[in-house]
């Protein structure tokens, strides 16, 4: 029980950011506690304090989390029960009836907190410039039409670095393993995956032999990568190129 | 052109009609001072009837139904929602007929009727400021996540191939159906609106959504303040600057409601963190925090809980569970403070719908 509720502890704090110095939470915290003692209306009370206490500390009931483990058979969305506390609601609320007739002031004070304890969600990493209107690198888009077939689907093989974004462009064309080989924790195993991507050079005749076996028509590969003896050695032909990617047909499979 | 106007229609006249059918037994307000029963209610009204009614149909189609499963969807949806829309547009000219009160925009109407002064005008300016920027960027910044080669492929299967859920979004090969998933349909309704105004669902997914759910969740923040704030209105624009702020400096981790609300707006599981479960807020403040009512005016706001609740489940199944959670802390909390134990069995019963969602869930796993 003390490992779960450990487990808890470690959930919380990747979600409140604290490793992070981020303490939002704490400007949550502290209007929680005001609106316990400040709100007089006992159903706002038991509404917007009492029902979210509640289920803060129930987070932290290793029972509980059990409970909720054992019904959703997934231990990883625990973190989504810190979603009920509604943080900007209760703090919004909270800072605005403290605030009182000092509104302009409370305003300006609460927005350099919140400024100062959170993160601005347009700076982080996974956010950049839109290519296109469909949101994806406009080489993936490129590499995509490329690939895509007039009718029927094909098989391509493709790197990494695209595996998310080709079938978000075309569901006409398949792939031998997806993004689930991309998530280490999830540990699946893919022959096709080892050879192209574990392998520190691609063993070229065994990588054919499998390319056949999946029956991928197309294979993608990065100018860079290093392969044994050229591919072309082996049926393919090289049929279009961007500027990071070759992308080769395999002459001796035909389109479904 | 024909796309906006599809856009339009599916995504703002289409809910707005279909939302008089619940606003028709919302009660009406004191004074004359019509704020439940707004344009901006019935509209939220109306996205929680038109899901549950996508619901309906969705998920026995993706059960039951072997081949093209999607263009069942499409049919008969489609048809529903039109029903729905000139049942509502009915409902709403016998009411109106029977009132002969002009609907007014909800904010507009509030700036007009009361007396504003400029420094609360600058305040509501900011705020709109605020939301139109977090627009702005959700249309030209792009934002990584993996799982849209899960949801976004699904909405783009459905619209390219005509099936739910019987191919693995990563791959395309075939798979058993993955219970777990297939039961929230909301990339199915994205795909949904991408086939009616024919533009591809990742296009839909990553641009369209935004535009259309980030304003729909500051609209129920709005109703919330307007019950928190209902002696003082001016707090109004106050409170709905701090959560814009807090929207976007919410990023202290990944896992954020408010990091899922800008950066996976149209992933089901962001509509539930920053629309669902904030809609749950606004029903019990409704149902309980204001002047006590008698039941029969509340049904309007009893059939939007239910509504609220199949919602979850269009939305992510985890989300079925959360919702019912937060409903039975609240009914917990509600039934010591006001000392009547009616109050878990009357919330208790609009978790039908989870019941019976969860249910189909363990028979089908």
């Amino acid at each position: 029980m003390w490992g779960i509720f450990l487990e808890s502890v470690v959930i919380f704090k990747n979600y409140v950011g604290f490793h992070q110095y981020k303490f939002l939470f704490v400007i949550y915290l502290f209007f929680l506690f005001y609106l316990l003692l400040a709100e007089k209306n006992r159903r706002i009370r038991a509404i917007l304090v009492y029902a979210p206490l509640l289920l803060l500390v129930c987070f932290f009931v290793p029972l509980f989390r059990k409970v909720f483990v054992r019904l959703l058979n997934d231990a990883e969305t625990y973190y989504r029960l810190l979603w009920l506390l509604q943080m900007s609601l209760v703090s919004a609320y909270g800072a605005v009836k403290l605030s009182g007739r000092y509104r302009k002031t409370g305003l300006v004070v609460m927005c350099a907190a919140i400024v100062l304890c959170g993160s601005f969600v347009y700076r982080s990493e996974y956010i950049t410039k839109a290519q296109n209107w469909y949101h994806l690198p406009e080489e993936a888009v490129e590499v995509a039409k490329l690939l895509e077939p007039e009718e029927g689907r094909v098989m391509a093989l493709v790197p990494a670095d695209l595996i998310y974004y080709i079938r978000q462009y075309s569901t006409n064309i398949n792939m031998p393993y997806g993004r689930e080989m991309l998530i280490a924790r999830w540990d699946y195993y893919n022959d096709m995956y080892e050879a192209m991507e574990e392998a520190e050079i691609i063993q070229t005749a065994s990588f054919v032999e499998l390319t056949r076996e999946y029956g991928c028509h197309y294979v993608v590969l990065k100018k860079e990568r290093e392969l044994q003896e050229p591919i072309t050695e082996h049926g393919f032909e090289l049929y279009a190129q961007t500027d990071t990617y070759l992308i080769y047909r395999d002459t001796q499979l035909g389109t479904e | 052109m024909m796309q906006i106007i599809n856009f339009i229609f599916w995504l703002v006249a289409v809910p707005f009609c279909i939302g008089q059918i619940p606003a028709y037994f919302l009660p009406e307000e004191r004074n004359g001072d019509d704020t439940k029963r707004n344009p901006g209610v019935i509209f939220l009204a109306g996205y929680l009837l038109m899901w549950s009614v996508f619901e309906i149909i969705a998920v026995p189609a993706v059960i039951l139904i072997q081949y093209d499963n999607f263009l069942f969807v499409l049919r008969w949806f489609m048809a529903a929602a039109i029903l729905l829309s000139a049942a509502g547009i009915l409902l709403w000219y016998v009411r109106e007929k029977r009132r002969r009160e002009e609907v007014r925009p909800v904010l507009l109407s509030d700036l007009v009727r009361h007396k504003v002064r400029p420094e609360v005008k600058v305040e509501w300016l900011i705020f709109l400021a605020l939301v139109g920027f977090q627009l702005y960027m959700s249309v030209t910044r792009a934002s990584f996540d993996g799982d849209d080669a899960y949801y976004v492929v699904q909405s783009l299967m459905a619209q390219q191939n005509g099936g739910m859920y019987k191919n693995l979004p990563y791959t395309g090969r075939s798979s058993p159906l993955d219970v777990r998933h297939a039961l929230a349909v909301f990339p199915m309704w994205l795909a949904f609106v991408a086939v009616k105004a024919d533009v591809h669902a990742t296009i839909v997914a990553h641009v369209v959504m935004p535009l259309v759910l980030i304003p729909l969740s500051y609209l129920v923040y709005y109703e919330i303040a307007k019950v928190l704030f209902a002696s003082r209105r001016e707090n109004v624009p106050v409170f709905m600057i701090i959560m814009g702020m807090f929207q976007m400096f919410g990023n202290v981790s990944i896992y954020t409601n408010e990091t899922f609300f800008l950066t996976r707006t149209w992933q089901g599981k962001a509509v539930a963190g920053s629309f669902v479960i904030p809609m749950l807020f606004l029903l019990l403040l409704w149902l309980y925090a204001g002047e006590k009512k008698r039941e029969k005016q509340n049904a309007g706001i009893w059939f939007m809980l239910v509504c609220l609740n199949m919602t979850a489940g269009v939305c992510s199944s985890i989300a079925v569970f959360l919702l019912a959670i937060l409903l039975a802390a609240a009914a917990f909390c509600l039934m010591f403070v006001e000392r009547d134990v009616r109050i878990p069995v009357k919330l208790g019963l609009t978790c039908i719908p989870n019941v019976v969602y969860v249910l189909v869930y363990l028979m089908l796993k």
